[in-house]
């Protein structure tokens, strides 16, 4: 055991050091230290351009695109498990929610503004039931199957872009639509960079972030990642949690499923494609770790915005030309950064 | 000395394919008593420790607590009738707090429906979790801090004060004083007399003989599945005790108590 040791050497540190390394030591102050020098960087970059209200709102409009999945993928990796099927499911349930209003209702790209906001609500709620869906049968093949998440996630990722695809035949389903949703708010004349849909999907991130830090729900999901031994020893069935927590990350990709359905005004399959792995690089930028236990909202929500102002901010460098196709390459560097940090942070006598 | 016959467990057998982890082993553990479980690996000890704690349910054979007969489905079974297990090495979830680990599957909620929505009352679970450790001996720093920044041996205490504090009947306790220095073990052993003034019975299974000497009332032995000697401490020496873990003293098989 060297818990004695690294206790003993986190007092021989001096007050002020103790207390920059224990503020170090927080992912979000990290990230927040981070936010700030990228926002500065970028609009001097940007000849000033960067912090303009259109391009902010870019910013968050790509960050509610992608929360909730970092947000359902937090409490999957919390656990100790992994979900890559999250950006499938945002393909699968807008194209069922596409073509049920398109085909079987009969309802197309014509009925716009407040008329389309009931079937916009309806394609809320059959995203939401094709998550909660995938969900269990992710849950269904780890708990009953015993497949390793890695696995099991993989295989309904492949289904679901199939089954997307088959539905879809491959084609955009343009259907009914409020742009209204996904406008910038302009309160008295002055536009702000937020819209109703990125409101929601602030509200929804709020609430859930409650439920981990607060309830015995998120309890639960700690201890399930931290010692999964003891929390079955202390009477917890710990695969009905792991229904719940899968169940979790695929209703909140539906939820970003009909995030993406406003955002395009059709139910499209490939409108998920790769957003896993933003997803997953998010909350490991945000500060959780793959091996469980670890990870907190407020990190997850600054990891994903970090993510997208390091995007938009390199495209809209003046300074120098940035080629789009780097972004990949930045969001690599990213990860590998948010590792080191967090190795460091662990020898720094924390665990 | 001690009380009434609290746990029993009467001709508990388990296979494990073609393994016979438990053959026919018989058991009795009185309130207000430390009964110590030992025997060379593969002797059954752990196995008896499941089947004891609900984790396993036995192939065969019957178990009593407070004279009813029970069957255990599941841990937390044995948990709410009052039988708490620590095990060995693996009581603790270290991100957790000191409190959240306490009042792991039972927390308090605060009131109202943000309780019935599962929202916990932190404050009240610090404070009780303090006050309950203290109530069995036990020192802990600040229940708010999280296990994995204790060291092994507050980890410890604060896993078997958990158990003693939930315990109403029998606490089981495996390996307790595994990986501890002399003065933390020493800890564990008083906080063991403390569960027994309680009332408790207790189980205490160790590798480490001098513990089990000093603080059982009872021990018993177990060879290759079979309990083969149950008597009171006093009847055994160190060397004798070895003798009959390892079979170079020849016992016969004794009919419970």
């Amino acid at each position: 055991m060297t818990d004695s040791k690294q206790a003993s050497a986190f007092k021989e540190q001096s007050p002020l050091r103790a207390k920059i390394s224990s503020l170090l030591s927080n992912q979000s102050v990290v990230l927040l230290i981070t936010l700030v020098v990228l926002g500065t960087f970028f609009q001097w970059g940007s000849d000033g351009i960067f912090l303009q209200t259109g391009l902010l709102g870019t910013v968050l409009d790509e960050w509610g695109s992608y929360i909730l999945l970092a947000v359902g993928q937090l409490f999957v990796v919390i656990t100790g498990g992994i979900d890559l099927s999250v950006g499938s499911t945002v393909s699968l349930s807008s194209v069922v929610a596409g073509w049920f209003v398109v085909q079987q209702l009969k309802v197309g790209p014509e009925v716009t503004g407040a008329d389309a906001l009931p079937y916009v609500l309806l394609i809320a709620g059959i995203c939401l039931v094709v998550g909660l869906l995938v969900g269990l049968l992710n849950a269904f093949l780890i708990n009953k199957l015993k497949i390793v998440p890695f696995i099991a996630t993989l295989a309904t990722m492949g289904a679901s872009n199939g089954i997307a695809v088959m539905i879809s035949v491959g084609m955009p389903l343009q259907g009914p639509n409020d742009w209204e949703l996904g406008a910038p708010w302009n309160i008295g004349g002055i536009e702000l960079p937020i819209s109703t849909m990125v409101f929601c999907a602030m509200f929804i991130t709020t609430i859930v972030g409650l439920f981990l830090h607060k309830s015995r729900f998120g309890l639960y999901t700690y201890s399930l990642g931290s010692n999964a031994f003891a929390t079955r020893g202390a009477g917890i069935s710990v695969e009905k949690h792991i229904t719940k927590v899968y169940m979790l990350s695929g209703g909140l990709a539906g939820l970003a499923g009909a995030y993406s359905y406003v955002r395009l005004g059709a139910g499209s399959n490939t409108s998920g494609m790769g957003m896993e792995l933003y997803a997953i690089a998010a909350v490991v930028i945000g500060g959780a770790s793959l091996m469980g236990g670890v990870g907190r909202i407020v990190g997850i929500a600054l990891g994903t915005l970090v993510l997208f102002v390091v995007q938009s901010g390199l495209l809209t460098m003046t300074v120098v030309q940035v080629s789009p196709d780097l972004k990949q390459v930045i969001v690599a560097i990213l990860i590998a950064a948010a590792v080191a940090v967090q190795t460091l942070q662990n020898k720094n006598g924390r665990k | 000395m001690s009380g009434e016959v609290v746990y029993e467990i009467k001709n508990a057998s388990k296979r494990y394919g073609s393994v016979i982890a438990l053959d026919g082993a018989s058991l009795k553990i009185h309130a207000g008593e430390v009964v110590g479980l030992v025997g060379d690996n593969g002797a059954g000890k752990s196995t008896l420790v499941k089947v004891l704690s609900g984790a396993h349910q036995p192939d065969g054979g019957q178990m009593f607590l407070d004279g009813k007969e029970v069957r255990w489905d599941s841990p937390r079974q044995a948990l709410e009738s009052g039988v708490e297990t620590l095990y060995q090495d693996s009581g603790l979830a270290p991100h957790l707090t000191v409190s959240q680990n306490v009042f792991l599957g039972r927390e308090i909620t605060v009131g109202g429906i943000l309780g019935k929505l599962g929202f916990l009352n932190k404050k009240k679970m610090n404070h009780d979790a303090h006050r309950d450790l203290e109530a069995v001996g036990i020192a802990v720093p600040a229940s708010s801090r999280a296990v994995s920044q204790l060291s092994g041996g507050q980890r410890q205490a604060v896993a078997i004060g958990r158990a003693v504090a939930w315990a109403k009947k029998v606490i089981i306790l495996d390996e307790p004083t595994n990986h501890l220095g002399a003065r933390q073990a020493n800890e564990v052993l008083n906080i063991i007399r403390n569960a027994k003034a309680k009332g408790l019975g207790v189980i205490f299974i160790s590798h480490t003989l001098p513990h089990v000497l000093e603080v059982t009332d009872r021990i018993v032995v177990l060879r290759l599945g079979r309990i083969v000697k149950d008597a009171p401490t006093s009847e055994f020496t160190g060397d004798t005790l070895i003798g009959t873990i390892t079979g170079t003293i020849q016992t016969i098989k004794v009919e419970g108590d």
